[in-house]
């Protein structure tokens, strides 16, 4: 980032409330001690750099954050696929899951413990993240979660997962693409960070395999979800989940930019160009409305992934 | 193509990717001073601030540079790969009658891939207008006339738009570029784990540790990296012009 970058981030509110607080100083009103002598001491960058948008929303206390968030996801993934394999340190969920385990082929075992691998090498990696970011990590255990997402119960709506194989890979689809979702979400926070930025994004990619591979498993045994491991519209083409089990699964698709937006924003160098994808011309030759959903995966909010991991996590369910 | 009033036929092209070479050429042409045309050697020019990403367009046949100091440039280098994917998968699903992909679930995947790197394509295009690279010629020589060969190859290219979008978040100043990219980075993703998979024999192949490593981490290239594997595939010469900007 440049003098000139760093400029033009500036958030034109902020300049405005650094403008009047000025005004406030000069006329030696209401504005904090602190303030004034930040002011007062700090060179212009500095203040600049305070102030500006960019560095604004993306204090180290952010990156910290977004660390905070990932390492609770990938906690989530890697002792639930712990538990499908039979390797958690819990031996109930080693049990628990032993119905369903009795019915996986030796390749879906593999795709399974293929994916356990990444999810527990991405809590070893941002678990030192974290360290290294000046954070101390939370300490999970397999207590931590209810993977029927009955807050703690054991017998939440995704009890089936245990037992029905269509029913374990629905649950996993759900936290993949839901990993997926996050990770974009939370890449604009890093943007000033790119040693973090990048390695989130490694992880992303990783996680957008994970869901397709699930994806197509489901796919071959006849679930509606395209082979391709794309997502159709905000289709989760899972169905028959237990109340309030079913409306989760939906919010995995939805949101303030839900799967089916075809909406996509580019900046050009000058100004924010929105386009609608479904409009370009001669998209009905290739998939229409449907290959414009599937073509792009689309971004969940922190505060949107809380609200569907929060069965899961013993204790954050209000 | 740039606003043909912007583009002047001269010289070596490779003056025109230093700024304040164009900026003196600029300068003489409104000086009305004359210009020499070299036998053979074409380039276009756009005008000296860069305020068209900093991409020179040639003629057709002529080299692509890739200005990467800015979005925009990044932008067309996504751009260019996406072209390449989308012109690929293009042509396999052309051969489908004599290319061996006779499965109807691998025909209806590589189709669905193809659906989704058109629209890539042409979104991405869209986006760019006057600023975008022109259509690239590419030549897959026998890499679709074959089910392995198409689905290898399908793979690589794949892996590789991965590694490329990975590698290029960094140098992207804007947080709406930065997340139409994580936007496409992952349909990227999600067709290279299914490609692997059709290929794959044991199940852990659509994320093997060829690409994800100890770490759980995918693979991130430097621009230079990924257009120097995609070469053999692109008949335009592409050069990068000026390198990438954090």
């Amino acid at each position: 980032m440049n003098d000139k970058d760093l400029l033009s981030g500036i958030d034109p509110d902020t300049t405005g409330e650094l403008i009047s607080r000025r005004n406030a100083i000069l006329k030696g009103a209401t504005t904090s001690t602190a303030m004034m002598t930040a002011l007062r001491i700090g060179t212009v960058p500095v203040v600049l750099a305070a102030l500006s948008k960019d560095v604004y929303g993306q204090t180290p206390a952010d990156v910290l954050d977004v660390l905070q968030f990932a390492y609770l996801l990938e906690n989530l993934e890697a002792e639930f696929y712990k538990a499908v394999t039979g390797s958690s340190t819990s031996s109930a969920f080693n049990t628990a899951f032993a119905p369903v385990r009795a019915t996986l082929t030796t390749r879906e075992v593999a795709t399974f413990e293929q994916i356990r691998k990444h999810e527990i090498a991405h809590v070893t990696l941002l678990r030192t993240a974290i360290i290294g970011a000046g954070g101390t990590p939370a300490n999970f255990t397999p207590a931590s979660f209810d993977f029927t997402g009955g807050d703690g119960s054991g017998t939440g709506p995704f009890l089936a997962a245990t037992t029905n194989k269509g029913f374990l890979l629905a649950a996993a689809q759900g936290f993949e693409d839901t990993g997926v979702r996050a990770y974009k979400g939370q890449a604009g926070r890093l943007i000033n960070d790119n040693a973090t930025l990048t390695i989130a994004l490694q992880i992303h990619s990783v996680e957008a395999r994970h869901a397709a591979v699930v994806r197509k498993m489901r796919a071959a045994s006849g679930a509606p979800v395209k082979a391709s491991g794309t997502i159709t519209g905000r289709q989760s083409g899972i169905t028959g989940v237990p109340a309030p089990g079913q409306a989760l699964v939906d919010s995995i698709y939805a949101g303030a930019t839900p799967e089916d937006n075809t909406n996509h924003t580019a900046f050009n160098g000058t100004a924010n160009a929105t386009i609608n994808a479904a409009s370009l011309a001669g998209i009905s030759a290739f998939g229409g409305v449907d290959a414009v959903t599937e073509a792009f995966d689309e971004p969940l909010t922190k505060a949107e992934v809380t609200a569907i991991v929060a069965p899961f996590v013993v204790g954050s369910n209000p | 193509m740039a606003d043909p009033k912007k583009e002047v036929i001269i010289g070596d092209p490779g003056m025109f990717a230093e700024a304040a070479t164009r900026r003196s050429f600029l300068r003489a042409l409104g000086l009305g001073g004359s210009i020499v045309l070299l036998p053979g050697v074409f380039a276009a020019c756009g005008d000296d601030d860069d305020d068209n990403g900093g991409i020179i367009n040639p003629p057709p046949g002529g080299a692509v540079v890739l200005n990467l100091g800015t979005d925009i440039g990044i932008i067309n280098y996504a751009y260019a790969l996406e072209q390449l994917e989308a012109a690929f998968y293009t042509e396999v699903v052309t051969k489908f009658s004599t290319n061996g992909i006779n499965d109807a679930t691998e025909r209806a995947i590589l189709t669905d891939i193809r659906n989704h790197e058109v629209i890539h394509r042409d979104f991405l295009k869209l986006a760019l207008g006057d600023a975008a690279i022109p259509n690239l010629s590419v030549n897959f020589g026998t890499a679709t006339s074959s089910r392995q060969a198409a689905l290898e190859t399908a793979r690589t290219f794949e892996d590789l738009g991965v590694a490329a979008y990975n590698g290029a978040g960094k140098y992207l100043a804007n947080v709406n570029n930065l997340l139409l990219a994580g936007k496409i980075v992952s349909v990227e993703g999600r067709h290279a784990a299914v490609i692997r998979d059709i290929l794959g024999t044991t199940g852990r192949e659509f994320a093997g540790d060829d690409v994800v490593d100890s770490q759980g981490l995918d693979r991130a290239f430097e621009p230079a990296v990924v257009l120097s594997a995609a070469d053999p595939f692109i008949t335009t010469t592409i050069t990068i012009g000026t390198a990438p900007r954090l």
